[in-house]
Formats: structure tokens, sequence, C-alpha cells
């Protein structure tokens, strides 16, 4: 019981002693930018577009991120009934990464991994 | 926890989706490793080759039934059949998506998709020539999840060939090279209701789950059988995955994204739609309700007349109102979906093979039909409006009467396969007990006959409009395609019976 | 513990997120109410293995995860491409359709 509530009082402490810390210490100068939503959420649609500039690989590398990322899900429950599986369980992973590491491949020629 | 035992797996009664999977596979490859200027051709040799050796493979395989991958799939009669007939859709979509003749201004398909509309992004592309290649990967992907959906033997693998269908056709709506905000909001229109209706599906699925304690098609008939479990469950979980299904078939009430969708996309995608999409989804509700729900038929029956019926007036209706023939087309495919319903509502064995055999022959004359949509031009691209339609048969006597020929396939008259496929399906309506469904068909089907008939009298009778659309030369591909669908509307006209007996031995379902 | 209630939390869900479809206008948060239904049923999933005490339906949950993620990438790359085409992801501005 008494480390939780050491670790709490830690963390607590932590989070107003940089709350007022920063607040102390930064510099403040507001801008457009900082009043903007931050990171995720919808812009404001009629002031967010200069010309039809959208900016778009951030959104590229998140969704295949995305995708790759979800085939784990798959390794998984294989990784942990590895040894009953057995060899069917190896080939027909196997087989299922060929066919993930096929679109990699695409993505990879394509240009779906470079930044600019 | 029990041992393991490796479910056996008849890799060759799975030879046609292994060749489609393969064709999909090597079509992406071909996308990331061969130059551009050959990518075109050598996507196009791919998906033809996948397809030729899929209806080959089932061909070879005729006669088979199994149950393989664990109970996971059956290959029977009625899937060998419709995976054929989707083979054959696939062909000639293919055929006709790979059209680039300069009659055609290069394609249907947009240079590139991420460029935006009117962009001098989109006219530098048009110029170079540049086309989507992706479209053959994408097709023959869709092409796999609907050889696999009416083979699905439990509701898992059911669900996931239902998006593996789907996924690439909301994209494929919004490749369009012309009209493109139109394409975009089809896609967009189609891909938010697909979900929409997917999410049904899988609620359906949950609750089945819950109803049987398993998803096999089987093990949820075994369970209504012995009649102890959760009513509730089951009925609930019916109709949830009824709307799913409904969806993709295009049934009234869930029928409103077919004309917006068909109208927006791509025309040879519009083809693949209308015909293998439907064949595939057909697929597979009749064997969920031929195979899990049979014993529940009067149940469920009474709410399918309802579907059946609405879909039938609502499609026959408003397809007499539209002045756009894609539009029209769009809603004759609704008013079809409720002639086949009438085939499902029977749950016999003749409203099974009168089913299969109206999906054949529907679907081929539909590919036809949308194939000569695309020869029909104005400078900006298809043109669709019925006034422009108008003395179109006299200036160019050929594609008037092989669009007539599809007319009047659909709307049923003798000697075209039309005929022949509602005559079945309605025939065992009658045997199963379906008369007054029966009754509605064939008064929607005179409504329906009415603006088909409209549609030729204005080809063949009124005076051509000045300045009309300009006829296309068909590239030898569009060409072919529609002439396997002419060849295919006379043969089942005119001699029916060996394809009626292919239909007839298909039956019943293997689970 | 009954475990019944989380089928009704599921069934919650699932209605506040076809609610969402049918009543919100933009198009990401119209998809976003999808997800949640997806989400939803995955919770009856995994709450009906539980009480039938097999895996087939953590084993579903699982499927369902990952199609959603797929529906997710072509979804929002659907959706980008007519937002930057017209720059707005409302449905309601989608009309070029209606007949």
């Amino acid at each position: 019981m008494i480390p939780i509530v050491v670790l709490a009082v830690l963390g607590v402490g932590f989070a107003v002693f940089s709350i007022i810390a920063g607040s102390l210490a930064g510099p403040k100068r507001f801008n457009k930018a900082k009043l903007e939503s931050y990171e995720c959420g919808i812009e404001p649609s009629p002031q967010a577009f200069r010309g039809h500039r959208f900016p778009v690989k951030y959104y590229l590398t998140a969704m295949l991120f995305i995708v790759f990322d979800i085939e784990i899900i798959f390794l998984y429950p294989w990784a942990v009934a590895f040894n009953k599986l057995g060899m069917f369980g190896l080939v027909e992973m196997i087989l299922f990464i060929l066919a993930v590491f096929v679109v990699y491949a695409y993505v990879w020629r394509r240009g779906g991994l470079e930044w600019d | 926890m029990s041992d393991f035992h490796s479910p056996s797996i008849a890799y060759t009664a799975l030879a046609p989706m292994l060749c489609i999977g393969a064709a999909a596979i090597v079509g992406v490859l071909i996308d990331a490793f061969v130059p551009r200027a050959l990518r075109w051709s050598a996507q196009i040799a791919a998906a033809l080759l996948g397809l030729v050796g899929a209806l080959i493979a089932v061909a070879v395989l005729a006669g088979t039934h199994t149950v393989t991958a664990d109970t996971a799939l059956s290959i029977d009669g009625p899937t060998l059949f419709l995976q054929g007939t989707i083979a054959v859709l696939g062909i000639g979509s293919v055929l006709l998506v790979a059209d680039r003749s300069p009659a055609l201004d290069g394609g249907a398909f947009a240079a590139q998709a991420a460029s935006t509309p009117g962009s001098a992004d989109e006219r530098a592309g048009i110029q170079a020539g540049r086309i989507q290649t992706e479209v053959f990967p994408l097709l023959m992907f869709a092409v796999l999840g609907m050889m696999i959906f009416p083979a699905s033997n439990d509701l898992l693998v059911l669900f996931v060939s239902l998006e593996v269908l789907s996924l690439p056709l909301y994209l494929l709506c919004g490749l369009a090279r012309r009209r493109r905000l139109l394409s975009q909001e089809a896609a967009v229109k189609y891909f938010l209701l697909g979900a929409f209706s997917s999410a049904f599906f899988l609620y359906g699925l949950a609750l089945l789950y819950g109803y049987a304690g398993t998803v096999s098609l089987s093990g949820i008939q075994a369970a209504t059988l012995t009649g102890q479990h959760n009513d509730t469950l089951l009925f609930l979980g019916l109709g949830l995955l009824s709307v799913g299904m409904l969806f993709k078939i295009g049934a009234a009430p869930f029928h409103n994204w077919v004309p917006d969708v068909y109208h927006g996309a791509p025309t040879p995608i519009t083809a693949f739609m209308a015909s293998a999409t439907k064949v595939a989804a057909f697929g597979a509700l009749l064997r969920v309700f031929y195979v899990s729900f049979a014993g529940l038929g009067w149940e469920w029956r009474p709410a399918a007349w309802g579907v059946a019926i609405l879909t039938m007036v609502v499609g026959s209706l408003f397809a007499v109102t539209q002045t756009d023939v894609k539009r029209m087309l769009a809603y004759s495919s609704v008013a079809h979906a409720g002639f086949i319903l009438v085939g499902v509502i029977a749950l016999n064995r003749s409203g099974l093979s009168g089913s299969l055999f109206y999906l054949l022959t529907y679907s081929l004359t539909t590919v036809g039909a949308f194939g000569v949509l695309t020869l029909v031009r104005d400078p900006d691209g298809e043109a669709t409006h019925l006034s422009r339609w108008a003395g179109l048969g006299r200036r160019s006597p050929v594609i008037g009467s092989v669009f007539a020929l599809f007319l009047l396939a659909l709307a049923g008259i003798p000697l075209t396969s039309g005929f022949t496929g509602k005559f079945a399906v309605f025939s065992a309506g009658v045997s199963g007990g379906a008369t007054p469904l029966v009754i509605v068909g064939v008064i929607t089907s005179a409504i329906a006959a009415f603006f088909y008939i409209r549609v030729i009298v204005m080809m063949f009778f009124a005076e051509p409009v000045a300045d009309g659309p300009i006829v296309a030369t068909p590239g030898g591909a569009t060409a072919a395609s529609i002439a396997m669908a002419v060849a295919v509307t006379i043969v089942l006209g005119v001699f029916p019976q060996p394809i009626l007996d292919m239909a007839n031995h298909a039956a019943p379902f293997y689970h | 513990m009954r475990v019944d209630y989380y089928l009704y939390l599921s069934a919650v869900l699932f209605t506040i997120g076809a609610v969402g479809v049918l009543v919100r206008r933009n198009a990401i948060v119209v998809f976003m109410c999808i997800e949640l239904m997806l989400n939803a049923v995955n919770l009856s999933l995994v709450t009906f293995a539980r009480m039938d005490g097999n895996l087939d339906g953590q084993i579903i949950a699982f499927f369902v995860m990952v199609v959603a993620a797929a529906e997710v990438v072509i979804g929002l790359a659907i959706i980008m491409s007519i937002f930057r085409s017209r720059r707005s992801a409302s449905v309601d501005n989608a009309n070029l359709l209606k007949y």
C-alpha cells in the first residue's frame, strides 16, 4: 500500500511542479498555430486550406503503420500456441507473412516509405 | 486445453480461388517491379490468365462435393456453378476495363487517383498517357472475395470474404477518369453505407454466435433444430445478418445506394458490380437461408415476402421515372434482385437451381448492356442521358440492335435468356407455395418491360438528335466482351437446356 | 458477476454508433460511429466467448479488428480524396448524385 501512495504523491507532485515551473519559466508568445486543435481532431475546414495544399505525409505514414501493425495480431495466438500448432501453423504463418511482404514490396517500390 | 488437430485443406478443391488469389498477388508484384510502360499489358495478361485458370479449374472440379478447411468452406454444386459464373463475368469486366482505344479517350480510369480533379497534376498525367494500373489487382481481389463468399460455410469466412470483395470495390468506384467529383462522391456513399451495413451483418453474426455457440452454418442449423436456445438472439441475429446481405444484393429498403453508386462509378466497374457482386451475394444469401435457416421457413418467409414485393415494385416503378440510361439500368437491377428473391423464398430444390440459372443469364446480359453504354459518347465522356439516345438505332444499327437485344432479355421476352430465367424462378415460386408473390412478379415484369421497350422505341423510331453522341468503334476488348454477352443471351434463350440441366444438377447445397 | 451486463452495454454502444451514423453530418465522424459499432460487436463476441467457454468469439474479434483497420485505411483514403477536391467532408455537400 505504502509504495503506491508514494508513487501517486510523486506523480501528482511532478505534474503540479511541471505546470508551475512551465508557467513561470517559459516565454509567452502566442500565435495562431498554438490555438488550433492539437495532433488529432478536425481542423476547422474553411480556414485550413490555402490554395489546394493539404499535408499528406503524416497521413500516409500513419495509414501504412496501422495496416502493417494490425497484421501482428495474428502472430500472437500463433506464438502463444507455437508448439501445439506445429508444422501446420508454421507453414500457414509463413504463407501469411509472404503475402504481407508482397504488399510491403509494393509500398517500398512505389515510394510509400519516402518522406519527401 | 484440448490437443490441436491440424485441419485438412483440400487444396485441389480450392484451385479456382487459389488461381484468382495468385493472379491478384502477381498483379501487386507487377505494379511494384515492372517498368511503367509495360505495366498495363502485363496486368491484363495476369488477370486474364488467373480468370481463365479459375474457369478451367471449376470445369475440372465439376461434380465435387467436399467441405474443407475444417468446415470453413464448402465446395459443392452451387459453389462451383457460381464460381464459374463469376470467373466468366470477371473476364467480361476485365475486357471492358482493359480497353484503352483512342475512341474511348484512353480508358475509363483516372491517370492518378491521388491528383485533385481539375489540377495541373491531373492534366499532366493524362497528357503523359498514364492510367492507374492498380485497377487490375483491386479487381482480382474483389473477384477473390466473390469466389469465397458463396463457398463460405461459416459466418466468419462469410464476413471476411464480404469485406475482401467490398473494400476494393469502394476504391474502384472512385477511380473514374471523367466526372471525377461524381465518381468520388459515389465512392464515399458506397463506402459509408457499405461499412454501416457490414456493421449490422457483424452484430448479427455475434448474436448468432451467442445463440448457437458456433459460427458454422451446420452448427447453427443443428441449434435451431433442438429449439433449446434463446430465440431472441436467433431472430435478432438473423434479421441483422439479413440486412447486411440484402444491402449487397441491393434489395429494397436497402437499395438507396444502388442508383447513385452505379451512376457515379466508372462504367466497366458498374458492369462488374451490377453482375458479379449480385451473383456472389445471392450465392451467400441462398446458402445461409437454405442451409442454416431452412427449418425456420415459417418464421422468416413473411418478412422475406415483404422485402421481395417491395424490391420488385420499387425497382420497376422508379426505373420508369428515370431519364438517365445508367440510372435506369441501376433501378432495373434492383427489380431483378426482387425477381431472384422469389427463387430464394421458394425454399426448394427448383428454387435454388432457378436462382442459379437466373443469376447467370441476368449478370451476363448486364455486363453487355453496360459495355454498350461505354461506347455511346459525348465529347466529355459517356452520353447517358436518355434524350441523347434518340434515333441512335438508326444512326448505328449494329450497336442499336445489340442494346435492344439486351433490353429485351432484361425485360424477359421469349427467345432471350431473360425469359428462360424468369420462367425458371417463377415456376419454382409457384411450386414453393409463393403464388401471390409470383403474380406480383409478373405484374412488375410487365411494368419493367414498359421502360425497356420505351428505350428501344426511342432508339429506333425517334428522330436522331442534332449533334448527337458519337458511337465509338469498340476496341477489340470491349467488342469481345459485348460479343460474349450477345452469344450467351441468344444461346440461353433459344437452347437453354444444357445449362438448365447443369443448374439442376448443381443443387442442393452440401454442408 | 453477471456477464449479460456486457451484452447490454454492447447493445447500447452499437445503438449509439448507429444513431450517430444517421444524425452526424461529417463523413469522418460518421466513420468513427461505424467504428464504434464494430467495437461494440467485439464486446459482444468476447462476452459470448466467455459465456460459452470457447475461444471462437475471441478469434473472431481479432478478425474484426483487422478488417476494421483495413476499412479505416480505405475509408480515410476515399474521404481524403473527396476532401481535397471539395474542401469539405460534410455529407450534405455531397449531392451531385441526387436525382
